[in-house]
């Protein structure tokens, strides 16, 4: 479903991702783990079509983001890390918005919106400016805007930042129900029980280099730790590296 | 207290010094050179017409002297006017919508100091190129009056006095507002403000009758029309005292001018004084309800429970989407609207001029006058059309602000994108364009071949001026700007202004020499010649050329732009 085949982002004075190889099958959960400045957001902004790789090439369902970005674009929804939207829309004249822009089909427009607002608790809020939405509301808004055209490709940079704990559970339980419907999901998260929780795979990614991926047995034995929770795993695969 | 005010404007000082500092590439040098070359011949510009102006007026014996002092009271008037629409604005988003507000009144300074500190950078903001620009002015007075360094000391002193007085009159009506405004409702503060200053200048203008000037029967009753303009000059003005401060100073009257001076002054210290205590009770009151949930100042437009965007659905969906979300974000931001409203004024009180221009008073001959004013007229419009293109233009890619990734994430390609807000800026503006020029030409009565090179010619000039807003916005685009619309006074909007201009003007030019020679052969009912027909189709073609170009490229460089972002 989506492939990185040796992508790297150099920014002139820095290499953010350097030579990343990895694979996400429809149904997956990747989880995409590393510290701060470790090139997640990057290799997320790369897969979304936001900027372009240095090299390398991006294969989203068979096609080539740099041949044919409007087509990968198309079934691919993106969550970024921080929720910029446009603030002077509401959340279901921003909802119509991305709906028009992704061409959903025109006559379940209205259902959809509706049922994703009640689905994200924004119901109440749906027809307020949403510059006046709390930046938990603005994250669930981001979310069932990308899950507006039913995408095959969900990329999701820190989805739980500014959630509180019921809308957490509401999003991973989304993001299973969505996997086990054969949607690819590239999730990045600081928070490593989440992580360990939710994905299926997960690769460690520090300083634009992937330090090691696979299932948390798989991670284990890379760290050559035993039957240890993720947090020990990625700390011994970062000061390893 | 001086300590924590120097503190709290230690980040914006430091922030404009970062701002002019080189970069790594060395641009920001280049840049700076531009921003001063250019804003330096505008201050030549600015010198050499009011120096050959009073030079006039000093030729002119009896009235010269009256003309000179009028037109200097007619100048602070309007710096004052400028002032306190400026001032408004900004203090406005200096006191109560800046990002950075919450962290400022989090800290443990009192909120008279935060208040204190956002006055006076707002004060500054609002009045720096006031002052900048009224120096030509004062020194064109200097000279014809050979006055000393006392009226230049004199002349400084008062304008800071004008812009400290307008900081101050404009403070105390915005904490006014925020406290009378319901809560969430503070942004309606642009709108009224708007309209009221809007409705001001139509008024102030009008009452100036600059047409008078070309009617010669009014010469005959010059005190008569003096003494219309008097009304402007009542002794409670604070511009009065400016300009009685600086005309004694102009002819040594040192006693005169320093008592005005000094009313001007305890006036500026009296009003910081009152903005100073009703801040300290006030200002934080007013902050924390502006803090509230922002209402929207209209109600949705529903008809038959069908919306306006209907009226868009002949566009493809992605398109009508985009146009659909531009539309009702403009018109939801407030901080627009007073400018919309100026604007509008401004374009009422321009074709109320052509109106009442008396040019069958004139001792010109008529046909050729009109038809010379017809071409100037083309020039002008096409200014303003630049001016317009500036302000609401060249942000609109910057006006995506960090929601710019919604775009770069969508199945939309970025030439779509810019396609789509070109002509969405383009219908409107050619509309406008149009009606400025075929009302302006109808007023004028112009012959029908001037009215149908100036359609022709605004029809090709719009599409190339807003594509070289679109293509140039696209180009220096500014997204992480708290107020995108600044965008238009950065490098890229003077850069610009600066190819608006050249492409207007040479446009013009162009098309100056050949219709000067059809419309005097028409005239004289004679045949065009064989060199001027020609002139005129190379003329033409290089014009047209000019303005496809001036489309093309500026999107393709855009497009490039925000594709490597």
């Amino acid at each position: 479903m989506i492939d990185l085949i040796n992508i790297t982002k150099d920014y002139g004075t820095t290499i953010a991702v350097n030579n990343l190889n990895l694979h996400v099958a429809s149904g997956d959960i990747y989880g995409f783990i590393g510290p701060n400045g470790a090139g997640k957001t990057t290799t997320i902004r790369m897969m979304g079509g936001i900027i372009e790789p240095s090299s390398g090439s991006i294969i989203i369902d068979g096609i080539d983001m740099k041949e044919n970005p409007v087509a990968a674009k198309k079934i691919i929804g993106v969550v970024p890390d921080r929720p910029f939207l446009y603030e002077k829309l509401t959340g279901a004249e921003f909802l119509k918005f991305i709906a028009d822009i992704y061409e959903v089909d025109a006559k379940s427009v209205r259902q959809r919106s509706d049922d994703l607002l009640r689905q994200f608790a924004l119901w109440d809020w749906a027809n307020e400016i949403i510059e006046a939405y709390s930046h938990g509301m603005k994250q669930r808004l981001i979310i069932a805007a990308a899950l507006m055209h039913d995408p095959k490709i969900l990329v999701v940079d820190e989805p739980m930042v500014g959630l509180d704990p019921s809308a957490v559970r509401m999003v991973k339980d989304i993001f299973k129900d969505l996997a086990s419907k054969n949607v690819a999901i590239f999730v990045s998260t600081h928070t490593l029980s989440i992580a360990e929780d939710m994905c299926d795979r997960i690769g460690v990614i520090h300083k634009g280099n992937l330090v090691a991926q696979g299932t948390m047995d798989e991670l284990n034995s890379a760290a050559q730790t035993q039957k240890a929770r993720l947090e020990e795993v990625f700390l011994t695969l970062i000061h390893e590296a | 207290m001086r300590n924590v005010l120097l503190i709290l404007l230690r980040p914006r000082m430091l922030s404009s010094i970062i701002g002019i500092r080189p970069g790594k590439k060395g641009n920001n040098w280049w840049r700076v050179f531009m921003f001063s070359a250019i804003g330096l011949i505008f201050w030549i510009g600015a010198f050499a017409i009011f120096f050959r102006v009073l030079n006039y007026f000093n030729s002119v014996e009896d009235f010269g002297d009256i003309l000179a002092m009028k037109l200097l009271s007619m100048m602070m008037i309007t710096f004052f006017a400028l002032l306190l629409f400026s001032n408004i604005i900004n203090s406005l988003s200096h006191l109560y919508l800046s990002r950075d507000l919450p962290l400022l009144h989090s800290l443990p300074v009192s909120s008279r100091d935060i208040f204190l500190s956002r006055w006076i950078s707002s004060a500054f903001d609002s009045s720096w190129m006031v002052i900048l620009f009224s120096m030509p002015v004062f020194l064109s007075y200097g000279i014809i009056y050979s006055a000393g360094i006392g009226f230049y000391l004199i002349a400084f002193c008062a304008i800071i006095i004008l812009c400290l007085i307008a900081a101050a009159i404009s403070s105390l009506l915005v904490m006014l507002g925020a406290v009378i405004l319901p809560a969430g409702k503070i942004r309606a503060l642009f709108v009224v403000m708007g309209v009221a200053l809007a409705i001001l200048l139509v008024i102030f203008l009008r009452m100036i009758r600059p047409e008078q000037l070309v009617n010669p029967e009014t010469f005959a009753s010059v005190v008569n029309y003096l003494n219309t303009m008097q009304a402007l000059n009542s002794p409670f003005m604070p511009t009065t005292w400016i300009t009685d401060a600086a005309r004694f100073a102009l002819k040594s009257q040192w006693k005169s001018s320093l008592f005005n001076l000094s009313l001007c002054a305890s006036f500026a210290y009296t009003l910081i004084f009152i903005n100073k205590s009703f801040a300290g009770f006030s200002y934080f009151r007013g902050f924390s309800r502006a803090q509230t949930t922002a209402k929207r100042l209209f109600s949705p437009l529903t008809f038959h429970d069908r919306t306006w965007d209907n009226l868009l659905n002949f566009l493809h969906r992605p398109a009508k989407a985009v146009a659909v979300k531009e539309i009702r974000s403009f018109f939801r931001d407030s901080t627009q609207w007073p400018q919309l409203f100026l604007i509008c004024a401004l374009i009422v009180i321009y074709l109320y001029n052509f109106s009442v221009l008396p040019l069958d008073k004139s001792p010109i001959k008529t046909i050729y006058l009109q038809n010379v004013f017809s071409f100037l007229n083309m020039g002008l419009a096409a200014f303003v059309l630049s001016a317009i293109a500036a302000r609401f233009v060249f942000p609109a890619v910057s006006i995506e602000s960090e929601a710019f990734w919604i775009i770069q994430a969508a199945p939309v390609s970025i030439k779509t994108f810019l396609w789509i807000k070109f002509f969405l800026y383009y219908l409107p503006l050619l509309i406008v364009s149009e009606i400025l020029i075929i009302v302006s030409n109808i007023l004028l009565g112009v012959t029908p071949f001037i009215m149908v090179l100036s359609i022709i010619t605004m029809f090709c000039l719009v599409p190339a001026v807003v594509a070289l807003a679109v293509g140039l916005g696209a180009r220096y685009p500014d997204f992480k700007s708290e107020n995108p619309a600044l965008a238009a006074t950065s490098f890229g909007g003077l850069l610009f202004m600066v190819c608006a201009f050249g492409l207007i003007a040479s446009v013009i030019i162009l098309e100056a020499g050949p219709v000067y020679y059809t419309f005097m052969a028409q005239v004289h009912g004679r045949n065009l010649s064989v060199f001027h027909a020609f002139w005129l189709i190379i003329s033409f073609s290089t014009a047209f050329i000019l303005c496809v170009f001036a489309i093309y490229f500026p999107m393709r460089l855009g497009e490039k732009h925000l594709k490597k972002l």
